[in-house]
Formats: structure tokens, sequence, C-alpha cells
């Protein structure tokens, strides 16, 4: 077993990676929560507009800035397009279709990232990078304390959108019922197109920060999304509060599980025996599902 | 009513999970395999002709007559599947044949290259070669390399009696009497990086490779030479593709500790990821890094910056691509002219080379040109020289084959891979490598390196 000094490293890798965590799952909790699409795509579209923007810097010689700044209205752009095509016609269909059209849209990305991309090596590595400080001996770079930053500020603006603003108001009328709200002379699709707008533009930032805290690799930031889905899903797709801890918990365990070596090697099953485990629980105490979109 | 709700959105929920559950096993399945070759490329070499100073070597007769009649039909099975294509291999030296074709064929005859592709399936690599020598009835099985087909058909070309010019990965490409490959695979080639590593004066060692079928096979070297020099070692295994890149490098460098050196055994965007990893949290100088063949890539090297220049010995099975001499100029010269879009690198490498020994073995051929003579003229295959290996390529008879055990280190520099250490001897600490040493001095094929 390792010493806590020896622990103490994977503190900060998994608080970073545990707040990008947070991130997309809040993006996937908000969206589901308004218009009941659990996005399977948002690793994917992610991966895409990190891949454009190393393009766009490395082919075409295009400055870094922009190049960030295409990669995350991408996101929006394209999760927007997917929603306004495809959000109407499936808007009465099972949950569980919903899902399942999103994994098509996942895998035609990921097809077309191959495609155009193919495996090679690439990085693509953002200014926070490079900027260190130390605490206690430990290096940090600036990228990690954003993951996390992010995390937070994305999910604490989140619960003060949703109950302060009349666009938020609406988001949760329709979580919690979608013909009533309708009814109620809400505009059903716009609020809905904003939130595909608004999943898709944090599917970009979280492509964005995890091309440098894991890598720039199509089919490894596409399949990240399973760990953001086990934090939503131990949250019940409904408390963002609840994603951006358990993204925060999924992230330091699989950290944590890294150095000890007798378990090691099954770490990747950490965010999925920890969702099981809550559902468990939650269901043992007879928990309402229906909760509340904060 | 209520309940009614709540036991719906739960069943909603379970099956959402569920789903998740099945993407999640999707993703396992994707994982991209541990191969041995990678890229190797060089953006920045010129072709012989052009920049270089030595003449490039010939190809076939190098007459520039255009060879006609009947083709001779040569096979090749190569794994392609997402995350591995290996098709490259067999197309180089498809573009080989083509130059040879057009400077008199052998002795006037075109050789045409039948191209089979499997997906890791036993029973369609088996279809495969069964293709191959039943109904297309090929003379020769040259320019294969797939993850499974030596294991899959190793018996079958023995009984018909194939001698097969490949590269190769799994052990049966290395272990058995029908197979000759040019490369020398990741286990050796994981032994190469680790006597950098002890030449570098490494207290412990550490193996980190991808998690896939044969991590056993591909460690035994490591342990046997570690055991030799008696240092302490750790192995272990990744799944791929990584998730938490910071972590895993941390892991190796602490498993490591102070004074220690890491192996990595992964195909380059994996490789990359850890050292890149390392990098950011300033890791690269609290341990010794090497890497098997498949970093040996300038890709890798320009995406590493300079971190790890002179820091990442990584062992090269083949000759830097960016030398000038005459097969590596011929390499450069018939991929420009017969197959640009093929990148220079390892892989292609392979396939060149391997048709180019092919190919000099049939011109060697007096009389008919048949599956006899030309597996005959395969088997007899002694002292081949080329710029491309460190020592001659044979073939003879043995009950193994691994012509390629001398090779030499790289290390990244400004964006390139360049030369960090010259032709070295694969450690004979394991028994195959002394194995097959032993068969070389017997029959004479031993050359020491100079």
């Amino acid at each position: 077993m390792p010493s806590w000094d020896e622990f103490q490293p994977f503190i900060v890798t998994g608080l970073a990676l545990g707040g990008v965590y947070a991130l997309s799952g809040v993006g996937m909790v908000v969206l589901y929560r308004t218009t009941g699409v659990l996005n399977l795509a948002f690793g994917a579209v992610g991966a895409m507009g990190a891949l454009i923007a190393w393009q766009a810097i490395n082919e075409w010689g295009w400055a870094e800035e922009p190049a960030y700044l295409v990669c995350v209205l991408f996101g929006g752009a394209v999760t927007l397009l997917y929603g306004l095509i495809f959000g109407p016609p499936l808007a009465g269909r099972d949950p569980l279709v919903k899902a399942t059209a999103t994994l098509g849209l996942a895998l035609i990305l990921l097809g077309t990232m191959s495609w155009i991309w193919s495996d090679k090596a690439r990085s693509m590595i953002l200014p926070t990078s490079t900027e260190n400080f130390t605490v206690s001996d430990i290096l940090v770079n600036y990228t990690q304390v954003l993951g996390l930053a992010f995390g937070v500020v994305v999910t604490v603006g989140t619960v003060l959108f949703l109950q302060f603003t009349k666009l938020g108001t609406a988001m949760r009328g329709l979580a919690n019922d979608r013909e009533i709200t309708a009814t109620l002379g809400v505009p059903v699709r716009r609020v809905e197109a904003s939130a595909w707008l608004v999943s898709g533009l944090i599917s970009g930032v979280a492509g964005l920060l995890l091309s440098n805290l894991v890598g720039l690799d199509a089919a490894t930031l596409t399949f990240l999304v399973i760990s953001s889905l086990a934090a939503a899903l131990i949250a019940r797709l409904s408390s963002v509060v609840v994603t951006l801890v358990a993204g925060l918990v999924v992230g330091l365990a699989t950290a944590l599980a890294t150095p000890i070596l007798s378990i090691s090697e099954y770490r990747d099953m950490a965010p999925f025996v920890l969702a099981t485990l809550a559902l468990l629980w939650l269901s043992r105490k007879g928990h309402s599902i229906s909760g509340r979109a904060v | 009513m209520r309940i009614k709700l709540v036991l719906g959105r739960s069943r909603q929920i379970v099956m959402l999970a569920a789903l998740a559950v099945g993407f999640a096993l999707f993703v396992s399945a994707c994982g991209d395999d541990d191969d041995d070759g990678g890229g190797g490329g060089d953006k920045g070499s010129g072709f012989a002709g052009e920049t270089g100073k030595q003449k490039a070597s010939k190809c076939g007769l190098g007459n520039g007559k255009k060879a006609s009649g009947e083709p001779i039909k040569l096979g090749a099975i190569n794994t392609k599947q997402p995350g591995t294509d290996f098709t490259e291999i067999a197309k180089t030296a498809e573009a080989y044949f083509k130059c040879v074709n057009d400077n008199g064929g052998i002795n006037g005859r075109p050789v045409q290259l039948v191209q089979q592709t499997e997906q890791t399936d036993p029973a369609q690599a088996a279809a495969a070669a069964k293709k191959l020598v039943e109904t297309e009835k090929v003379a020769g099985i040259v320019g294969s390399t797939s993850i499974i087909e030596c294991a899959v058909n190793h018996k079958y070309y023995e009984a018909n009696g194939y001698y097969v010019i490949g590269s190769g990965i799994s052990p049966e490409c290395y272990g058995t009497s029908n197979y000759a490959a040019v490369n020398m695979g990741p286990r050796h080639s994981v032994t190469g990086a680790t006597q950098y590593l002890i030449r570098e004066g490494v207290k412990k060692l550490v193996l980190l490779q991808s998690k896939v079928p044969g991590t056993e096979y591909i460690e035994g070297g490591f342990l046997a030479l570690a055991k030799q020099e008696g240092i302490p070692t750790e192995s272990l295994a990744e799944a791929v593709p990584i998730q938490d890149a910071n972590s895993v490098a941390l892991k190796i460098v602490q498993a490591a500790g102070d004074g220690g050196g890491v192996v990595l055994n992964f195909t380059p965007p994996e490789a990359l990821k850890i050292l890149q990893a390392a990098a950011q949290q300033g890791l690269q100088d609290r341990v010794k890094w090497a890497c098997s063949t498949p970093c040996n890539t300038d890709f890798l090297a320009d995406a590493l910056g300079t971190t790890f220049d002179d820091k990442l010995g990584v062992n090269a099975e083949l000759s830097l691509v960016s030398i000038d001499e005459p097969d590596t100029n011929l390499y450069k010269e018939i991929l420009k002219k017969y197959a640009p879009d093929i990148p220079l690198g390892s892989f292609s490498q392979f396939g060149f080379l391997e048709a180019r020994i092919a190919s000099q073995a049939m011109l060697g051929i007096e009389g008919d040109v048949n599956k006899e003579s030309v597996n005959e003229a395969f088997k007899n295959i002694k002292d081949f020289k080329t710029d491309m290996l460190c020592k001659p390529y044979y073939y003879r008879d043995g009950p193994l084959h691994i012509p390629n055990n001398t090779d030499i280190t790289v290390t990244p520099k400004e964006g390139s891979m360049v030369e960090k250490e010259s032709c070295f001897e694969i450690s004979d600490a394991d028994a195959p490598i002394k194995r097959v040493r032993d068969i070389e001095k017997k029959e004479g094929n031993y050359t020491p390196v100079e």
C-alpha cells in the first residue's frame, strides 16, 4: 500500500479529472431534465471540437485563442443542430430510444474523426498546461485547476440560472411536465433549443480540457462520457449539485485506486461500481426519482 | 399514482444505466491493440535522387523494361479492423513489385500480390490462407502482418510447403519453422529497450504495456534480462485507451522510484498520452524512459516538443528512414512514385524489405518459377545484406527464426527521431534469442556486431 505522501499527487489528478466529469455530467443532466435526452454523443462532440482546434492551429496556422473558441462553438453548433433536427420527432419517444439515437451521432462523429485524422499521435497543449505551481512538493498545472474550477463554476452557475431566471424556470417546468408547461404558454422548442446549445457549449469546453488532461485522441475523448454518465446516474439524472459531488468522487476514486498496484488494473470499473452502489442504496431508502432540477 | 410514477421513472433510470453499461462494453471492445510497428515517419527526410548522396538500389533487374506474361502470384494476409490496420505493409510490398514489374520483372514475368484482410477472427484468417493457397494458387506468402495469422496458419503453411516472409506479432511468428519475419516483434523490442535502461544504470525496472492478450509473452524477455542483471522489476498492464494519463504517469514513476527506469510498450497515441502527462507533471527527469519500436515515429517526437529530447530511448528494429543509404533511398523513391499516400515509417519499411528480399530470392531461380522453386529460394536465403537492418537477413532450416535480433536505439531531438545508440545485440538472457544465436553459430549465420 502506498504511503500518504505517495497518494497526495493522485488527489490533484483525481480532482482535476473529477471536475471535468462533473462539468460534463452537469451538461448532460440539464439536457436530460429539459428534453428527456441522455446525450451519449457528448464526448464525441467535444473530441471533434478539440481535433478541429488542433487542425486550425497546426495545419491552418491559426492563433490558439480563436481555435479554442471554434472548439467550444463547434460543440454548441453541432449539438444544437442535432437537437433542432431530431429533438421534435423524438420528443414523444421513450428515453431509451432518444439515448440510442445520440449513440448513432456519437458513432458517426467517431467514424468521421477516424477518417479525417486517423489514429496518429497528436497533442494540443493549452498555455495553462505549461504553467505550474507547487503545493507541498506536488506540481499542479493550471489546466488541472481549470478542470476543477469549471466543474464548480458551471454547477453553481446552473443552479442560480435554474432558480432565478425566466428561462431556467421554464426548463424546470419542462422537467416536471412537458405538456402542462406547454399549455401554460412556455415556448417549449425555444427552451429545449437553449438546453441543447448550453449542453453543446459545455461539451466543447470539456473536450478542450480533456484533450490536455487525458490526451488528444478521438476514441478516448468520445468514451470518457462514461465516467460523466456515472456521475449523472448517481445524481439520478436530476440534481446538478449531486452530479458535481459524484463527478469529483468518481475522479478521486479512480485516481486513488491507481497507485495501489493490486487493484490498479480494475479501476476503470470504479465509476459504474459507484453508480450501482448509489442506485441500490437510494432504492433501499425508497427515495423518489422525480427530484428537482437543482 | 405516485408509486406508479416512481416505479416508472426508476425503470427508465435502470434502463438508461443498462444502456450505459452496454456502451461501456462497446468501448472495451474498441480498445486498440498493441502492435509492433508504429510510424517511424520522417517528414524531413529527402529522396535519394533529390537530396541524398548515395545512389538508390535498383528494383529487380533495373533494366526499365516492362514485364509481361503470366504473373507470378504471391499472397499476403493483413489485419484490418478499427484501431489496427496493417494493410499499409502489403500495399508497400505491392508498390515494390510494381517497380520490379517496370524493370524486367522476375526474369521477364510480372509479380502480382494477392491481398487478403482479416479482423482478428481465426476462422477468417484460416479461410484467407486457404483461398490464397487453394484458389489463387499463390507461389509464396510475402507481406503478411496479422495479430493472429501466424498462430492460426503456421501448421497449414508447413503442411503445404510455404516459407513465409512477413512481419510478425504473435509468438508463432518467431517460434516456428516456416516464418522468418523482418522485424523482431514486441517481446524482443521490449528487451532491447530494457537493455538501454540497464546501460543507463537504472536501479529498478518497470514495464508498462497495454492490457491485451499476449502480455505474458511480451514481458518474458524483460523479466529474464532483469533477473540475470539482478534488478528488481514491476510488470504492469493498462487498459487502452488510457483515460487518466496523469495518474498512470505518476503510478509508473512511483513504482520505478528514484533512479528507476520505465519501459513503455504501446501504440504511438497511447505512449504519447503517458509521456505528455509525465512532462506536464515534471516527471521526465525523475526516472529514465524507454519505449519499444512503435514509439519510433516522428509524429510522436514532434508532438512531444523538446521535453524528452535525449531523455527517451526508443528501440528501433529497422534503421531510421532519414539515412542516406541505397536501400533506404530506393524505399523512399518507390513510395514517392508508386504509393505516395503511404507514409514513411516502420510499417512501410517492413513491406518494402519483405518484397525486396522475396524479389531478390526469386531472381536467383533457375528454371520454372513456381510454388516449389519460390519457397525453395526463400528457404535458402542467406546473408541478405541491407542498410535497413543491422545484420544480414537469412532464412534457412531451423525450428524457429528471429533473423532480426540486432538493432539500434533512437531518441527524440527537436521533433525528429535520431540515432542514440548504434547496433547492439538483443540480450540472449531471453531463451528464444539464446536458442536462435546457437543455431546461427552452428549454421554459420551469426554476424557479430562491428
